[in-house]
């Protein structure tokens, strides 16, 4: 074996030990490197009332309350995963992506009636990027409500344009 | 209409950001390019004339 | 000269270097040039506005490439890692020492221009979700690796460990691009993947391709003007070394 060839084999063996180290540990910690609980892992095993959890999850559509309390907003609203909901209630100003049919993750703690008071709300947007004169043309022609879930496929929209679509 | 939100300050602050160092990266690398080339030929003729010289 | 022997061994005589990059130099930096000045009127005024981000959906054409960059230029500094600790390529320390600084500032705005993203549209500057948090774990590689090429007097030692540190810090690579799978976060998904069709309208695609070439041509000219600038510099440092000597050896005579 040539020196050269040594060497690639020590390296290819550090190489394999550190990615197996890693995966080990990352497996190890894959619930702590998770960002946010879903309502229906809340609703199976609720976590202590004292301790901080991020919930995440679909806004349900037509179910969010704002009023106006001493001066400030207070909102409540459903966040769903499709299995189950958690009730949330929220004293702030949303974020400007906020709405029915938008994933949020809501910082705060369960409460003892199995609702949730949030303390930090945050909107999550998902990876479909679509011009808005395509969504309005979707949304008129009754091919997607925005409130109930995904856009549709995107090889049905992805070449129409602003013009085709306003048109 | 839905509210579309207007955040155009972010914008020109991402933009701006980039660009900026994209110029810095570009013209600095240009630059010392230049300096490096010159600065070896500086030294190479010089040592060409002393060996001359010496010779 | 010696005949070259193979592909890996071409370029690694410093002179072919020089001439592969002084031929390319122009094509790269005019194709940069042009794609970035096209990309980013593009996407700054022509690119249709996203339906739920609004104008704000611009930054993407900026904090992709820049994500794609970051990513990109670790790869190269873990080959050249590969190439210096296998092979004893002569040029690939020379590379690590002059493509780490550019990878660093493409994390850097990769991290500043998602930030600049997440405020409004998420409501929030930064979260630890495992996407962030390993781009910002790139970072710090990178920076560790700066200072570590740096570190010793005989730059051999420092060039070595660097070496190693590049190849063990790869493991971040597969992990920032599947953290999104993986776990769930607060960064959404790709948009665009090997497997599907992107999830994204083509009038946006476009300039975010033509942004994304860009950005890599003008990086890859960038990094060959450096890697030129640090040959020269270094066959300068070495002609006065040898000159001092001659004259030490004369008045010593």
């Amino acid at each position: 074996m040539t020196r050269k060839t040594r060497r690639l084999w020590i390296v290819i063996a550090c190489l394999a030990c550190i990615s197996s180290a890693a995966a080990l540990t990352l497996r190890a910690f894959s619930s702590n490197i998770v960002f946010f609980m879903a309502p229906s892992q809340v609703k199976a095993h609720p976590p202590a009332p004292d301790r901080t959890i991020r919930l995440g999850g679909m806004v349900m559509a037509g179910s969010l309350h704002r009023i106006t309390e001493n001066g400030a907003p207070v909102n409540s609203f459903n966040v769903t995963d499709g299995q189950a909901a958690v009730e949330v209630h929220y004293t702030g100003i949303l974020p400007d992506l906020f709405r029915e049919g938008q994933s949020v993750v809501a910082l705060g703690t369960v409460q003892k009636d199995g609702g949730f008071t949030a303390s930090e709300v945050l909107a999550k947007h998902d990876e479909t990027y679509m011009p808005k004169e395509v969504a309005e043309e979707l949304k008129r022609t009754g091919k997607w409500d925005p409130r109930f879930g995904k856009a549709p496929d995107a090889a049905s929209w992805d070449t129409m344009t602003a013009k085709k679509a306003g048109g | 209409m839905m509210h579309l939100p207007n955040h155009w300050p972010y914008i020109a602050a991402a933009y701006g950001l980039t660009i900026g160092c994209s110029l810095v990266l570009g013209i600095g690398a240009a630059l010392r390019l230049r300096r490096a080339k010159t600065r070896l030929a500086a030294v190479e003729s010089q040592l060409r004339h002393r060996e001359s010289s010496a010779s | 000269m010696r005949p070259t022997p193979n592909l890996l061994h071409r370029y690694a005589n410093p002179g072919q270097f020089l001439r592969l990059a002084r031929a390319l130099q122009p094509w790269l930096s005019t194709g940069a040039i042009i794609f970035l000045t096209v990309g980013i009127v593009w996407g700054l005024f022509f690119a249709p506005a996203d339906w739920q981000q609004g104008e704000t959906v611009r930054i993407m054409y900026v904090h992709v490439p820049m994500a794609w960059l970051a990513s990109s230029c670790y790869l190269g500094l873990a080959i050249c890692g590969l190439l210096s600790l296998v092979w004893r390529h002569p040029l690939a320390d020379l590379a690590a020492i002059e493509i780490g600084p550019v990878g660093a500032c493409a994390a850097a705005l990769c991290l500043i221009t998602g930030s600049l993203w997440g405020q409004p549209m998420w409501g929030t500057w930064w979260v630890w979700d495992a996407r962030l948090t390993s781009v910002l774990v790139l970072f710090f590689l990178y920076l560790g690796h700066i200072a570590l090429i740096r570190a010793f007097d005989e730059p051999a030692r420092g060039q070595r460990a660097a070496a190693i540190l590049a190849l063990a810090g790869a493991i971040d690579l597969p992990i920032i691009k599947f953290s999104v799978q993986w776990w769930n976060t607060l960064h959404q998904p790709d948009s665009i993947t090997l497997t599907g069709a992107p999830t994204m309208s083509m009038t946006m695609l476009w300039p975010l391709l033509i942004t994304t070439i860009g950005f890599t041509l003008g990086v890859a000219a960038v990094i060959f003007a450096r890697l030129s600038a640090a040959i020269h510099e270094s066959r300068t440092r070495q002609l006065m070394a040898r000159s001092r000597l001659n004259r030490s050896d004369r008045s010593a005579a």
